[in-house]
């Protein structure tokens, strides 16, 4: 038996808002197309169990890309972005989703993200419901302040180690030992990118009053939180859900803010579910 | 007949948690830097913590006014910190940032000095789960 996995990875060119990346993801499955975005500083790898799960690969195309200046993702090919500090804005992220769905010529994808992909996935129900068949916001709120801190990138102190101990709380002590130390680990990889990508999740997003203004019925959205989340705890994801028509919320058990990369076995119980919710709201199953 | 886990004594406590810092493996393979003085508030405890180069070389049990210095603080309720000190914590006991941000944990002091040693310090505090606390 080949010992080579299905899952494979490719560059894609995305041209948007005048900044030329090289993307890299990766892709496993056939169906529906599914696009997952990684955590704030992280990279596509904590999506390594949902691109091996065989029964989720079945019925759908799973794409992990990695974020510019993430994992394979370069900055910007055609600018001098070392001259500039990195501080990620609500409209280029959701503008960069879309021209990457439309690189990959995707149709009806469903958006999946987590933490400050949960955010973001509830801006792309708010901006583009037309593009997506749904969104499913993990570790997703309206509003999350309080972790755009300079810790992340202080000089005096080992930023590597600061960014991957410093997440270690998100994770739920229940989470099999090898999968929170992998997660620790991509962490460390991503210091520089983490605080930037931190402007959006505490600073720039903000939608305490624009939840009502989803249209939830063309764009369904489901929502998972796990109750070791001190972040995004689900009280915020309740309120939040409790806010956008015809939305769902579902509590995750003994699971933390990165529950792809934590802990797969659990997570994908919970996906499961909302992937059934999604086809039952977009009348697939009725 | 009613079944309690007895609290151990402060002295005792602090005995049995540099016993366990002191023999981890995690800590002694990456604390040939962990260095750092700081202060365990438990409110019907206070103890400060002295580590050198991943060894906890004194724990002051107690310490009066001006005793013992320390470079920063870790303060909670004695509820709070009861939580941290069970094998499987429920959540927001599960670390100082989750009980920062949502129960009563304070950080305080040179908290620079607490990011320089995080790695090291993450772990030692986790050894509560099985250490338990004094309070």
């Amino acid at each position: 038996m080949s010992k080579i996995s299905p899952v494979t990875g490719h560059y894609v060119e995305v041209d948007v808002d005048g900044l030329l990346y090289k993307v890299f993801y990766l892709e496993n499955g056939t169906g529906q197309p599914l696009v997952c975005q990684h955590t704030a500083g992280c990279h596509n790898h904590q999506w390594r169990g949902l691109l091996e799960d065989e029964e989720i690969t079945r019925n759908y195309r799973v794409i992990a890309y990695d974020l510019p200046r993430h994992g394979k993702s370069d900055p910007p090919e055609n600018t001098e972005w070392w001259k500039e500090e990195y501080q990620l804005s609500a409209d280029h992220y959701a503008n960069f989703i879309v021209a990457l769905c439309d690189a990959l010529e995707l149709e009806d994808p469903i958006f999946m993200g987590s933490s400050f992909g949960g955010n973001i996935a509830l801006q792309l129900a708010l901006r583009n419901p037309d593009r997506f068949a749904g969104v499913i916001p993990v570790e997703g709120a309206d509003y999350s302040p309080g972790f755009y801190l300079d810790w992340w990138q202080h000089p005096h102190a080992n930023a590597a180690q600061v960014c991957g101990s410093g997440v270690w709380d998100l994770m739920a002590p229940q989470s099999p030992d090898a999968d929170r130390w992998k997660t620790w680990f991509y962490y460390t990889q991503g210091s520089e990118a983490f605080k930037g990508d931190l402007y959006f999740y505490s600073v720039d997003h903000d939608m305490r009053e624009h939840l009502g203004e989803i249209d939830g019925d063309n764009c369904p959205v489901v929502m998972l939180t796990g109750d070791y989340d001190y972040l995004t705890t689900p009280e915020d994801s309740a309120r939040t859900a409790a806010q956008i028509k015809n939305a769902e919320f579902i509590e995750m058990k003994e699971i933390g803010h990165f529950p792809m990369s934590e802990n797969h076995a659990v997570f994908r119980t919970y996906l499961i579910q909302a992937l059934q919710m999604l086809r039952s709201k977009s009348g697939v199953d009725a | 007949m009613t079944v309690t886990t007895p609290t151990p004594t402060a002295v005792d406590w602090a005995n049995s948690f540099a016993e366990a810092n002191n023999q981890d493996p995690e800590i002694q393979a990456h604390g040939k830097y962990f260095t750092c003085s700081y202060l365990l508030d438990m409110v019907e405890h206070t103890f400060v913590v002295q580590v050198s180069r991943g060894t906890v070389v004194d724990i002051a049990v107690d310490p009066g006014p001006l005793e013992v210095s320390y470079q920063f603080a870790i303060r909670a309720s004695a509820e709070t910190w009861r939580g941290f000190g069970v094998p499987v914590p429920a959540p927001m006991y599960h670390g100082i940032w989750a009980a920062s941000f949502q129960r009563d944990m304070k950080l305080e002091g040179d908290v620079l000095v607490l990011m320089q040693n995080l790695r090291c310090m993450t772990r030692q505090i986790e050894l509560l789960r099985a250490v338990g606390v004094p309070v």
